[in-house]
C-alpha cells in the first residue's frame, strides 16, 4: 500500500491500467470466494480501491445489507464513510458479503451466498463482515475494506482470515448511510492486510459529521503516524475470564504476542473483569431490541421488494416480511420484540441497559491501570461450514463472548494476526479506552 | 362519578424545518410526496437529527402551561405497524417527556396538564372510496411525515364535552399568542379524547379535527356509553374513530391488542440537556400570553375587562387587528366598541375569522373616521359595516356609491313627500322631541331603499322643515 501511494505521488503510475487490473482481480476474488454481493458496474475513477460492506449505502450501487428484502434497493446517497473515502481518491470496487443485516458470527446467514475462507474454502470467513475480510486477505492490489461491527463483526472475520480489523470508538466514524442493526453499538471500521492499511483507512473515514447526531465533534487524526511508535512502558492488562474455554493453541499464540510486546518494553499484568459473563446476554438483549425496531421499516412500501397481493396492509406487511427476511432475521426480530414488550421490558431491556453502565465502569477502571487490554479475538479457529449447522443459536451467540463487551461499551479494538495453527489464522484482540486508537495502532504494528 | 374526559392535543409546531430533517415544515401547495427526503421517508441508512427550534417551541408551551420542564430528556421509539409511519415506529418521548405537571385555567375551571412532549407527525393517508374502515384503497402522502408536533396531555379533569371546547379554544389562543402555532400556515390541531362514564372502561376517540367536532364526538360517545349501560351491556375498552359526516364514532380496534408499543430509547438521538442558560433565554423571549394581553388592554387602552377579554380571546389575529387599528385611531374605546359590537357580529354571522375576511385595518379605520367626521351616523354605519364585511369594498367608496345612487333633487322630492304625510312628527319635533327627527330620517331612508346618506337627509330635513 505504502509503495502504491508513493508511486501515485511520483506519478509513476498508469491509472487506467491499474483500475482495470484491480477490477479484474476483484472479479476473480468474487468468483473464487463469493466475497461480493454486487460489483461496481460503471468504470470507477480514483487511486485507492475500497470495498464496502453491503450494509453501507453507496449511491447508485445496489445495497442489500445481505437481505432479500432489499434485493432491489439502490440508495440515492453515499454513506459519509464512503463519500470521505471517495474524497481521498477511493473508488468502490464492490459490495462485500455479510450475514443478513449483520446477524451472524460466521457469515453463513447470507441471502446471497456465504463467503469462503481464502485459507481454506471449506471454512467460514467469520462474520458478519466476512466478505470484507476475505477481500482484504485475498486482494493482490492495495485495498481498504470498509467494514462494520455491532458485536464483533470486524474482529471475528479479521481473526478468521488473518487480517487486521480496526473497530474505532463509537462516534468516531459517522454512521450516516449505515443500515442499522443496533444503533447504539453499530460502528463503521476498517479491515486491511496490515496495521498500516487499517490506520490509513481510519484516518480517511473518521471525523465529525452533522448528519449523525452521535458523531463526535473533533478534528481529523492521522493514525498512520502511530505505526511503529514505541510500545516501551505501555501497560497491558490480560483479563483471565477471556481465556475460559478458548482453544488451547489460540491461547498459546495470544500469549506469544503478549510476550513479544513485553520483549519490546511493554509490561503486562493478569487481572479480572468480573462482569464478563453478563456482557453477551446484555449485548443480545439491547442489540435485538434495537434491531427489531430498525427492521420494522422494511415492509415493501417505500423501497425494496414489493408484491401484488390481496388483503389489508397487515397482511401485505406480513407477506413481504415472510418473503424477504431469512430465518435468523426473523428469530432476532421475535427475540428483540419480546425483550421490549410490557411485562418483560423492565426485566430485560431496562436491566440490560443498567448492566451496560456497570460494564463500562468496570472497563473504565481497568483503563486507569492499563493502556490496553489483550484478549484472544475468537475462542475457536475458523470452523468448517459443515460444523456450523450443528450449532444451536445459543452456542453461536456464545462465540461472540470475547467481543461483545467492548462493542457494548463503544471501546476501540484492533484484531491482529497472532500466528497460524495448522495453516489456519488466529488473532489477538487489543482493546483501549475511548479515543485511544493511536495506542492500538502502535501495539498492533509492534505485533506484526 | 359521572363523566370523565381527558384530552391529548396534537399541535403542529411553527418551525422552519421538520422535526428530524431539513425539509420544510410548511408543505402548502406542494405535490404529494414532494416535500420529502431520505430521513422523513425512513430510508435505510438515514438518521434523524433533532430540530432545536421544535424543542424551544415545546419549552415555550410548557412555560405557558406552568409545567415543570425536564432538564434532561430522551426520545423513544413507539413501534406499531401502520402505513402512515415511514419507519413503522414513531419517534416520540416516553419515559422522560419535555415537561410535566402543568395547569391551564379556563374561567373557574382548572385543568391539570399531565405532560407535554415532542413527537413526529405521521404521513397523511387518503382513503379513496370510503373512510378508514371501508375504503377501496389508500393513497399515502409523506409531505407531512416528520412535521413536529407538541402533544399536550391533560388529566381527566373535564366533566362535560362543553368544557373541552372552552379549554381547547383557550389553549389554541394561547398557542397562537406564543407563536409556536400558526393556523395561517394550515397548521392543524388534532385531538384524541378519552371518555368514561361512572368509572367504567375508558374509550379513546382518535384524531378529531375541529373543536366543534370534539364536542360532538364526546356527546355522541356519552350517549352511546349510557345506552349500553342502560341495556346492561359491557362498555369495552377500545379505540374509536369519529366520522364527521354523521357525527358518530366507529370502533377501530379493541384496546387490549394495542397497548404494547415496545418502547425503547431511540439510540440515534443522544440525550437532550436543557441548561439554565437555555431555559432563561426561552423565558426571556416568552411572548405576551392572552391573560397578560387582556390586562394590558385594560391599562393601555382604558378598555373594560369585557371588551379587552372579547378582543383577545376571540383569536390572536383579531387582537392584532384591534391594536393595528388603534395605531391610526386615537380612540381605542370607540375602536373596541365598533370592533366588538358590530364588526365581530358581522364576521360571526358569516362564520368568518378576521384573518380570512376581506376586512383590513385600513378599511376599518376609514370606516371609523367617516363616523367621527359626521359623514356617517351610527344607524347607517351599522348597515355599512355589514356591507363592508360582505364585499370588502372600502367604506369610503361604499358611502360615495350610496350618495350617487340618488340625486339631491330626487331626495328633496322624497323628503317633501315624507314631510307632507307626517305633520304630527313635525309638531313633535317643534315641541322639542328630537327623536322625531330620527323617525323622519328613518322614513326617508326606507323610501330611498337605504340608498341615501342619513347625514345628508338630516341636513335637508331641517332645512326643508316647515317653520
Amino acid at each position: 500500500m505504502k509503495e502504491h501511494l508513493e508511486r501515485v505521488k511520483a506519478q509513476d503510475f498508469d491509472n487506467g491500467e491499474f483500475i482495470e487490473k484491480v477490477m479484474q482481480s476483484a472479479s476473480n476474488i468474487s468468483n473464487e470466494y463469493s466475497a461480493f454481493i454486487t460489483m461496481a458496474k460503471d468504470k470507477p475513477n480514483g487511486i485507492l480501491p475500497i470495498s464496502v460492506k453491503d450494509n453501507i449505502c453507496t449511491k447508485g450501487i445496489r445495497t442489500t445489507a445481505g437481505s432479500k428484502i432489499l434485493d432491489t434497493y439502490v440508495p440515492p446517497f453515499d454513506a459519509t464513510a464512503v463519500s470521505k473515502a471517495k474524497a481521498s481518491g477511493g473508488f468502490v470496487i464492490g459490495k462485500t458479503a455479510m450475514d443478513e443485516f449483520g446477524f451472524g458470527t460466521f457469515s453463513t446467514n447470507c441471502a446471497y451466498g456465504a463467503p469462503k475462507n481464502p485459507h481454506n474454502k471449506e471454512r467460514v470467513c467469520g462474520g458478519s463482515s466476512g466478505g470484507a475480510a476475505c477481500v482484504a486477505y485475498a486482494a493482490d492490489f492495495p485495498h481498504i475494506a470498509i467494514a462494520q461491527s455491532t458485536g464483533g463483526s470486524i474482529t471475528a472475520p479479521a481473526a478468521f482470515t488473518g487480517t487486521v480489523g480496526l473497530t474505532p470508538t463509537y462516534g468516531l466514524v459517522s454512521r450516516w448511510g449505515l443500515i442499522d442493526y443496533a444503533n447504539s453499538m453499530d460502528r463503521i471500521g476498517v479491515i486491511g492486510k496490515c496495521s498500516y492499511d487499517a490506520a490509513l483507512g481510519l484516518s480517511i473515514i473518521s471525523g465529525y459529521d452533522p448528519l449523525d447526531s452521535t458523531s463526535m465533534n473533533r478534528g481529523a487524526t492521522d493514525y498512520v503516524k502511530s505505526i511503529g511508535n514505541d510500545v516501551k512502558g505501555m501497560k497491558i492488562g490480560v483479563p483471565k475470564e477471556y481465556f475460559d474455554g478458548v482453544d488451547k493453541d489460540i491461547t498459546e499464540n495470544v500469549w506469544k504476542s503478549i510476550k513479544l510486546l513485553e520483549s519490546m518494553g511493554a509490561t503486562y499484568e493478569e487481572f479480572s473483569l468480573k462482569l464478563t459473563k453478563y456482557a453477551t446476554p446484555a449485548y443480545y438483549i439491547i442489540a435485538l431490541s434495537e434491531a427489531s425496531t430498525n427492521l420494522a421499516k422494511f415492509c415493501g412500501i417505500r423501497y425494496g421488494i414489493e408484491k401484488q397481493i390481496s388483503g389489508n396492509y397487515d397482511e401485505y406487511f406480513s407477506a413481504i416480511r415472510e418473503l424477504g427476511f431469512g430465518t435468523e432475521a426473523k428469530r432476532r426480530i421475535i427475540l428483540g420484540t419480546y425483550a421490549r414488550m410490557s411485562g418483560y421490558r423492565d426485566a430485560y431491556y431496562i436491566r440490560a441497559l443498567k448492566i451496560r453502565g456497570k460494564i463500562i465502569s468496570e472497563f473504565k477502571a481497568a483503563f486507569k491501570r492499563y493502556d490496553s487490554i489483550a484478549t484472544p479475538s475468537m475462542p475457536i479457529l475458523p470452523p468448517k461450514f459443515s460444523e456450523i449447522n450443528s450449532l444451536t443459536p445459543a452456542q453461536t451467540y456464545s462465540m461472540d463472548r470475547l467481543t461483545t463487551a467492548p462493542n457494548l461499551c463503544g471501546f476501540p479494538t484492533i484484531s491482529v494476526p497472532a500466528g497460524t495453527i495448522n495453516g489456519l489464522p488466529s488473532g489477538i484482540q487489543l482493546i483501549a479506552d475511548h479515543l485511544n486508537e493511536n495506542k492500538l495502532v502502535a501495539l498492533a504494528s509492534a505485533c506484526e | 362519578m359521572g363523566v370523565m374526559i381527558g384530552l391529548e392535543v396534537h399541535c403542529q409546531l411553527n418551525t422552519d424545518s421538520k422535526l428530524f430533517c431539513s425539509d420544510s415544515q410548511d408543505h402548502r401547495g406542494k405535490r404529494p410526496n414532494e416535500n420529502t427526503c431520505p430521513i422523513c421517508l425512513g430510508f435505510p441508512g438515514s438518521k434523524p437529527k433533532i430540530s432545536k427550534k421544535a424543542i424551544e417551541h415545546g419549552m415555550t408551551i410548557a412555560l405557558a402551561l406552568n409545567c415543570n420542564i425536564s432538564r434532561t430528556m430522551f426520545f423513544s421509539r413507539k413501534t406499531y405497524f401502520y402505513p402512515d409511519m415511514s419507519k413503522n415506529y414513531q419517534i416520540t418521548q416516553y419515559e422522560v417527556p419535555l415537561a410535566t405537571e402543568g395547569l391551564l385555567s379556563v374561567g373557574d375551571l382548572k385543568i391539570r396538564i399531565r405532560r407535554v412532549h415532542i413527537e413526529e407527525d405521521p404521513a397523511r393517508l387518503v382513503h379513496v372510496g370510503g373512510d378508514i374502515t371501508n375504503s377501496e384503497y389508500t393513497l399515502m402522502d409523506y409531505n407531512r411525515s416528520g412535521v413536529p408536533l407538541a402533544e399536550i396531555v391533560t388529566e381527566p379533569d373535564f366533566t362535560s364535552p362543553k368544557q373541552t371546547r372552552a379549554f381547547l379554544e383557550k389553549l389554541m389562543n394561547m398557542l397562537e399568542h406564543t407563536g409556536v402555532y400558526d393556523p395561517g400556515k394550515e397548521a392543524t390541531i388534532r385531538v384524541d379524547a378519552n371518555v368514561s362514564i361512572d368509572g367504567g372502561e375508558r374509550v379513546e376517540v382518535k384524531n378529531i379535527t375541529g373543536f366543534e367536532n370534539v364536542e360532538k364526538a364526546l356527546n355522541y360517545e356519552i350517549i352511546r356509553q349510557n345506552s349500553l349501560k342502560r341495556s346492561q351491556m359491557k362498555i369495552a375498552r377500545e379505540t374509536r374513530h369519529f366520522d364527521a359526516t354523521t357525527s358518530t364514532t366507529k370502533s377501530l380496534r379493541k384496546k387490549e391488542y394495542e397497548d404494547d408499543y415496545g418502547y425503547i430509547f431511540d439510540p440515534d438521538l443522544p440525550m437532550v440537556r436543557i441548561d439554565d442558560e437555555w431555559l432563561a433565554k426561552i423565558k426571556r423571549l416568552m411572548p405576551e400570553l392572552p391573560d397578560q394581553r387582556v390586562a394590558r388592554f385594560v391599562s393601555q387602552y382604558g378598555l373594560t375587562e369585557y371588551y379587552a377579554g372579547v378582543i383577545v380571546y376571540t383569536d390572536k389575529r383579531f387582537a392584532d387587528f384591534y391594536e393595528e387599528c388603534c395605531r391610526s385611531n386615537g380612540h381605542p374605546d370607540i375602536v373596541a366598541k365598533w370592533a366588538v359590537n358590530y364588526l365581530l357580529k358581522s364576521l360571526n354571522w358569516r362564520s368568518e375569522k378576521i384573518s380570512d375576511s376581506k376586512v383590513t385595518p385600513k378599511g376599518f379605520v376609514e370606516f371609523l373616521a367617516l363616523i367621527e367626521n359626521g359623514k356617517l351616523n351610527e344607524r347607517f354605519a351599522k348597515e355599512l359595516i355589514k356591507e363592508y364585511v360582505d364585499t370588502g369594498v372600502s367604506p369610503g367608496e361604499l358611502l360615495y356609491k350610496t350618495k350617487l345612487n340618488i340625486s339631491e333633487e330626487d331626495l328633496r322630492d322624497i323628503i317633501a313627500k315624507v314631510l307632507k304625510e307626517n305633520g304630527r312628527a313635525i309638531e313633535d319635533y317643534r315641541s322639542g322631541r328630537k327623536e322625531s327627527l330620527q323617525f323622519l330620517i328613518g322614513l326617508v331612508l326606507k323610501e330611498t331603499k337605504k340608498q341615501s346618506n342619513p347625514n345628508e337627509i338630516s341636513k335637508l330635513l331641517t332645512e326643508m322643515m316647515p317653520r
